[in-house]
């Protein structure tokens, strides 16, 4: 009987650990360890952000799920990774603490024949002097606590605003090498739409600040899409986007620190700026959770496991190369450890080779450049792919594997909606393919397939993004044919 | 110059009957992207 641990009940390892009880949990033990007892739909945070969803609608407790489905839920925190076990322990392990309950702070050595990592970011606010969330009034929407919070505080600017008071709104990047700037879009959409649906639109400078080169880029180096019939690259649909509902912007900043409400910036020419807020959400930088790794004999071997971001090194291309030599090939394609065959690591928690669009340096030596985001579909998918290969490896008895989904050969399909309701929305969709350009294969359309890179703007957007919360809580909850909903 | 959004454009962008079916379209647009599949690329 195999044991199989996943770590982290977020979108990559509540899909693991999903598909892996489908497949082979009634033979096999399938675990979960992760030290949220809820599961959490994060793109609807922005919605919870506007006050236009309430926690209830976006957050469940995992529990009944995993009684149902028969999974173990340790709830506990990895602390570190001895993949070749220890003088006592033949297996490799992970060593948990427990977070809550009487267990609460004991630590545990939890074996597992196979790991899968699907840890994500820690979400690196340190990294920015200052950028802490309910300081500096800033706000956060990377997690459910703080979405709230950021509506609350919202709520009040807005009573302020009726009063008659000027406001100044900044969105983007908390940091030169952030990342998720989708989800910063969105929210500045989405607080654009509820400050016109109060009627104090004309109380709030509301302004855009952003480490991409150009507006649209959101870490992919943009792309060509076909818009309202005419084809339109993403840094003319953004401008066009942002112009349409006064909303300015600042491209090309590296925000290196927050004082006094005030975001502190170097932009690429080497200007140094800042820019004063009431509100302010800049999305901090992404690292690794900083575990470390030990072999049988105690020796540290966290370089072996862990890439200098913390983040967990797979079968990707680490060779450092300038970005003119940047390939697809560089992309993993299984997920899988180099060092040790039976770990994996899906979604946030793979190290990438490298970025995606391209990286560039102020003329003081900052590097500002979007970091490479990993989604929802591409998290999705890769652990899928890494759950159809431990079921194959366990299933085979071998530790080839053989099912494969790279970047660089997937499509997806992002969705920045703004509103709420059937009729009062707005939405910009996107399909791209695939998700890291490939130059080489399509030369002249942005290392895109153009045929499958469209992009729409209207309430059907809109619809599409409601849809999607739905079926995505439908199939996190495990209900009758969740399998059959894609990633 | 930065692209403008005309009057024709918004009204299309709200009406009903042109976004359901774009809302198909796009749905139709998306199983096919991602019905397409993944795979490596060594
Ligand atoms: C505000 C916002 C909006 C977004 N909107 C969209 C969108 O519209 N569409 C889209 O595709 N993507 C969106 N994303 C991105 C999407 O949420 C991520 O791609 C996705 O959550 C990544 O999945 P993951 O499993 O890698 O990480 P996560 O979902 O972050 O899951 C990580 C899990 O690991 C757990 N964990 C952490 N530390 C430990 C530990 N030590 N031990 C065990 N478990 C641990 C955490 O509790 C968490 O449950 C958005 C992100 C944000 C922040």
């Amino acid at each position: 009987m195999a044991k199989i641990v996943v770590l982290g009940a977020g979108v990559s390892g509540h899909t693991a650990v999903s598909f892996l009880n489908k497949t082979l949990g009634k033979d096999h033990e399938v675990i979960m360890v992760s030290p949220n007892s809820n599961y959490q739909w994060i793109p609807s945070n922005i919605w919870l952000g506007v006050g236009r969803m309430k926690r209830k609608h976006l957050v469940f407790p995992l529990a009944p799920i995993y009684k149902k489905a028969k999974i173990k839920h340790i709830l506990a925190k990895a602390i570190s990774f001895h993949p070749e076990g220890d003088s006592q322990e033949e297996k490799g392990y992970i060593l948990v603490e427990y977070v809550s309950g009487d267990n609460k702070g004991k630590q545990e050595k939890v074996s597992y024949d196979f790991l899968v990592n699907g840890t994500g970011p820690k979400l690196n606010f340190e990294a920015t002097p200052g950028l802490i969330p309910e300081t500096n009034n800033l706000v956060s929407v990377c997690t459910y606590t703080h979405a709230e919070h950021a509506w609350h505080e919202l709520d009040k600017l807005i009573q302020r605003m009726k009063k008659g008071e000027h406001v100044k709104i900044l969105v983007g990047s908390g940091h030169a090498l952030a990342t998720c700037q989708g989800a910063a879009f969105e929210y500045i959409l989405n607080i654009d739409h509820e400050l016109r649906r109060y009627k104090v639109r004309d109380k709030a400078t509301i302004t855009w600040i952003s480490n991409e080169y150009e507006l649209g880029d959101f870490g992919v180096d943009g792309g060509v899409f076909n818009v309202f019939g005419e084809q339109l690259t993403s840094k003319e649909l953004g401008e066009m986007v942002f112009n349409d509902r006064d909303i300015k912007w600042i491209k090309r900043a590296g925000v290196y620190k927050i004082e006094n409400n005030t975001a502190f910036y170097e932009t690429l020419d080497g200007v140094e700026a800042s820019e004063s807020f009431d509100f302010g959400m800049l999305i901090p930088s992404f690292s690794g959770h900083g575990f470390k790794a030990f072999d049988k004999n105690g020796n540290e071997i966290t370089e072996k496991l862990f890439a200098p971001n913390g983040f967990m090194k797979v079968d990707a291309d680490y060779t450092k190369r300038p970005y003119e030599e940047w390939t697809v090939q560089d992309w993993p394609e299984t997920y899988q450890n180099p060092s040790y065959a039976n770990i994996f690591a899906p979604g946030i928690a793979f190290a990438p080779p490298h970025a995606i669009s391209k990286p560039r340096k102020s003329v003081n030596g900052r590097a500002i450049f979007p970091a490479p985001p990993r989604t929802g579909m591409p998290s999705g998918i890769s652990a899928k792919v890494v759950a159809d290969n431990i079921t194959d490896m366990v299933k085979n008895n071998t530790m080839t594997a053989s099912h494969k989904g790279s970047m660089g050969n997937m499509g997806a399909a992002c969705v920045a909606s703004s509103g709420y309701g059937l009729f009062r929305g707005t939405g910009i969709s996107m399909t791209m393919t695939p998700i890291v350009p490939d130059y080489k294969k399509y030369p002249d359309t942005g290392g895109r397939e153009l045929k499958n890179t469209i992009g729409s703007y209207g309430l059907a957007g809109h619809w599409l993004k409601l849809a999607l919360h739905y079926m995505f809580i439908y199939k996190a909850k495990l209900k009758p044919f969740w399998w059959l909903i894609p990633e | 110059m930065i692209k403008t959004i005309s009057k024709t454009q918004k009204f299309m962008m709200n009406c009903v009957l042109v976004q359901l079916f774009i809302f198909t379209y796009l749905n139709i647009k998306i199983l096919f992207v991602v019905g397409k599949g993944h795979g490596g690329t060594r």
